[in-house]
């Protein structure tokens, strides 16, 4: 679906709306709009404008030359005609604009009334019709009328982050254009407002990436979950789409992300290995410097904040390395909440800091000893206990994963990772990146890395899997090498299991990708083939964690260092030209003990 | 061969549920004969699943034990057949959705039906997900049977109106395992539920004594014990026919 933010004037709303995976911006050449730019300021305008983005110039009863001569100078791109002009003067401006530039594309807006604007609309020579409710009023076009056009058309007139979700699941329009649905009362009149602009774009780019299905991500997500707990998943539903819609909510998240956990996280660009291994530039998004060491803080504190917004006093959790389990319990003690964590027996062993961090936070740690006593078994339990005490208790899950609406909700939180590594990469390099990679247990870093960079298709998106001791040996946690499809933990997804549907042990030096499954949008993003997926060895992570100590000085977390030596291998084949991002997901301190070891070195403390 | 709906004609039925394979399948076979010799209504064959997220310990066990003793889907299939031929008593299996799932549904209900199960009992399938396998299991004439908890509130019409076979009521909060006392009120909630459907509605999840059947009898049309069964059968090595025999009778007796 493409997006047109329309009546742009200031160099600020440029600036922002860039940043943004926005597809059109329009410069109203139109005297009598409050919104109107002369030909100067358009150039100026076009000049701040990143060139991958065409503007589209707004003209009422314009001459054909004054159009062509701005197509000409390459201050617009396309032009957007208002409806009402006659067949000879569209024809006769198509056919120059094609001779002039032959990528130039020509749109007419019509305002659907009656009947007969159906019949216009729906012969309209152009490339691509709008329909709009009145002229640039704000005004809705009627829903009957709408239904009767036969050809892909651009929704415009009265959308705004409030409504644009319900107008595409009501009508699914080509595209959407909106203007005074994003704009703010400013000192000097009205303007774009940058909370808006973004807000506007997540819900349609969200909204496009979902299935039909709420929850479903191509065939793969769902709610397969015991009755017991369906009221409470509705009840979280519920007041999570509530709560990502308030503006309130956001503000105070954003004030906890930022002054709590220390975000924006840095992009750093890794010089020194960049320059021995001779590629790509190597930038490396900082999730390590978080507060708790990790990403997993940025999906607590939403989680947390809208637990306490509906009411509960107690948080569990699962986790794997223990990293979830620290966050949580940090954000219980900030919150001053009740805290119980679930914990594979196997994990409490390899992770015996985390451990007695959660307990000093003043949570409880819960050994699960079931199974494999690890990820998956901690992942049961804390259901099971959910489905014990619902009434004040919220699950922090803590991956993309588990029944709708948690995989779309931890990535929500988690997608500030790649909305800051696309600002920051442009701000740097003035371009996009080649690729960006993250390492994929559950697969909650790596969505964040790649969220906001789907819809931009040159960006290559690599997600790095556990392959343990190999994907031809039983000890791997590869779950979309050696998975197949399957229904697990409230999702269809991919799943390491055997014939029958057993889920399989797995297998991994790291604690946090040691899960038998993927996040439902990863195995869709898999399917599509718009990511992929690679197995990496413990052998390669380790070598990966000792080169980036030694390299930049930065110990990553044994986890993160499965992406960082794909990395090594993608940064070699790419051009001095090209830059890549790899996510440093978190900070290694807690894994020197287990490296050691797989080195055949005790560490005593 | 007994209907489902055949189990609850005379009087309340007594349903009770074991893992099958636990500890071999040849044990699983003569431990239904007695039970059924011993009044049991229904029958309800757990596959068993290697996470199974709604069970309490003493049932995840049991499914752990069976899984390390071999058994496989496809020897319960085989197990049911034989099973079949010398008891005319309803079966049910009751697994999860990945075991019916990575089988092939279809393939599932087919071999079912073969089998001689009437009815198919997925904890980790809601309302909203039985699409999955509902045109199957209408194909081979399999009810799909439906779940209500205590935190059904207002899904109950929906789920009741559509329900197949029986409803299964869970009693209370939380995953299967014996509890002291089950405090939801019962009556309410089986009132509620029988305002929307006629299907005969059967109470499971935490009951193992006499005393608690009987009181949940008086408001169900049926009592689930599974918990309570897999126990004992485990703690009786070389007597658990005996036990459980005497079990059954004693739990039937109050119905």
């Amino acid at each position: 679906m493409v997006v047109k933010y329309c009546g742009i004037t200031k160099e600020e709303e440029i600036q922002y709306l860039q940043k943004l995976p926005i597809d059109y911006v329009g410069f109203v050449f139109y005297k009598k709009s409050k919104r109107f730019v002369d030909k100067e300021q358009a150039r100026r305008l076009r000049e701040k404008l990143n060139p991958s983005i065409p503007a589209v110039g707004v003209f009422v009863e314009e001459e054909i030359p004054k159009i062509l001569e701005l197509l000409q100078e390459g201050i617009i791109q396309g032009v957007q005609l208002h409806g009402e002009e006659e067949e000879s003067y569209v024809l006769t401006l198509k056919e120059k604009m094609k001779q002039l530039r032959g990528d130039s594309f020509l749109w007419q807006a019509f305002i659907l009334k009656e009947e007969k604007d159906i019949e216009r609309a729906n012969a309209s020579p152009v490339d691509l019709i709008l329909l709009d409710g009145g002229k640039g009023e704000g005004k809705e076009a009627e829903a009957g009328l709408l239904q009767k056009i036969h050809r892909p058309y651009i929704l415009a007139g009265g959308l705004s982050p409030e409504n644009v979700v319900e107008k595409i699941k009501a009508f699914s329009p080509y595209g959407l254009d909106v203007s005074s649905g994003i704009e703010e009362q400013g000192e000097d009149g009205v303007r774009k407002s940058p909370e808006k602009m973004e807000s506007f774009i997540r819900l349609v780019k969200e909204r496009s990436s979902m299935a039909e299905n709420i929850g479903r991500f191509g065939i793969h997500g769902g709610q397969y979950i015991p009755e017991t707990l369906m009221q409470a998943i509705e009840e979280l539903d519920k007041a999570y789409t509530e709560a990502k819609a308030d503006p309130a909510f956001q503000k105070e998240l954003s004030r906890y992300l930022n002054d709590y956990a220390g975000r924006p996280s840095r992009l750093y660009y890794a010089e020194k290995m960049t320059k021995d291994l001779g590629g790509a530039k190597i930038y490396l998004k900082r999730e390590d410097l978080n507060h708790t060491g990790a990403h997993k803080i940025n999906n607590v504190l939403g989680q947390a904040l809208l637990a306490k917004r509906m009411g509960k006093t107690r948080l569990i959790a699962e986790t794997g390395a223990g990293q979830h389990g620290v966050a949580t319990a940090t954000a219980a003690a900030l919150f001053g909440m009740e805290c119980v964590v679930f914990m594979g027996q196997e994990d409490i062993e390899r992770q015996a800091l985390n451990v007695y961090k959660m307990r000093l936070l003043g949570a409880e740690v819960v050994s699960v000893k079931t199974g494999t006593a690890t990820l998956k078994d901690a992942v049961s339990e804390a259901m099971r206990e959910w489905t014990k005490r619902i009434s004040d208790t919220h699950y922090c899950l803590g991956s993309v994963m588990g029944p709708h609406p948690f995989p779309t909700m931890v990535r929500d939180f988690q997608a500030v990772i790649s909305k800051e590594i696309r600002e920051e990469i442009l701000e740097k390099e003035g371009k996009l990146p080649a690729a960006v990679l993250a390492c994929v247990g559950g697969g909650s870093n790596a969505i964040g890395t790649f969220y906001h960079f789907i819809p931009d298709e040159g960006v290559e998106l690599i997600g790095c899997e556990a392959a343990g001791r190999g994907v031809d040996t039983e000890e791997t946690a590869a779950t979309i090498a050696v998975g197949k499809l399957g229904i697990f933990h409230g999702m269809k997804s991919y799943f390491c299991q055997d014939e029958f549907g057993q889920i399989a042990p797995v297998y991994s030096i790291s604690a946090g990708l040691d899960y038998p499954g993927i996040g439902p949008e990863h195995a869709a993003l898999h399917d599509s083939g718009r990511a992929k997926y690679v197995p990496v060895t413990d052998l390669e992570a380790v070598e990966a964690f000792e080169y980036l100590s030694k390299m930049e000085g930065i110990i990553p977390a044994i986890e993160s260092a499965h992406a960082i030596s794909y990395g090594m291998k993608v940064a070699k084949e790419k051009s001095k030209e090209e830059s890549i991002v790899i996510c440093i997901s978190g900070r290694g301190d807690k894994d020197c003990v287990s490296v050691a070891r797989f080195r055949g070195e005790d560490l005593v403390e | 061969m007994r209907s489902i709906k055949d189990a609850f004609a005379k009087g309340k039925a007594f349903i009770p549920f074991i893992t099958c394979g636990d500890p071999d399948l040849e044990s699983t076979k003569k431990l239904v004969k007695s039970m059924v010799e011993n009044g049991a209504d229904l029958i309800e064959l757990g596959i068993p699943f290697s996470d199974p997220t709604a069970e309490g310990p003493v049932i995840m066990e049991a499914d752990l034990r069976a899984l390390q003793g071999g058994c496989t889907t496809e020897q319960v299939f085989q197990m049911t057949k034989e099973l079949r031929q010398e008891v005319d008593v309803p079966f049910v299996y009751m697994t999860y959705a990945n075991v019916v799932f990575s089988y092939g549904s279809r393939k599932f209900m087919e071999k079912a039906k073969e089998a001689g199960v009437s009815g198919l009992i997925l904890p980790d399938v809601p309302y909203e997900e039985r699409e999955e396998f509902l045109q199957d299991c209408r194909d081979f004439g399999i009810a799909l049977i439906s779940m209500v908890a205590p935190t059904s509130e207002d899904r109950i019409a929906k789920i009741a109106k559509d329900a197949e076979g029986f409803l299964y009521i869970v009693s209370s909060l939380g995953v299967t395992g014996e509890r002291k006392e089950i405090t939801t009120d019962l009556s309410s909630l089986l009132k509620m539920v029988k305002s929307h459907t006629d299907i005969p509605c059967a109470v499971g999840f935490g009951i193992s004594t006499k005393e608690q059947a009987k009181e949940v009898a008086q408001y169900a049309d049926g009592v689930i014990v599974g918990s309570a069964i897999m126990k004992k059968i485990h703690e009786n090595p070389g007597k658990e026919e005996a036990v459980l025999g005497e079990y059954v009778a004693s739990m039937k007796s109050v119905l």
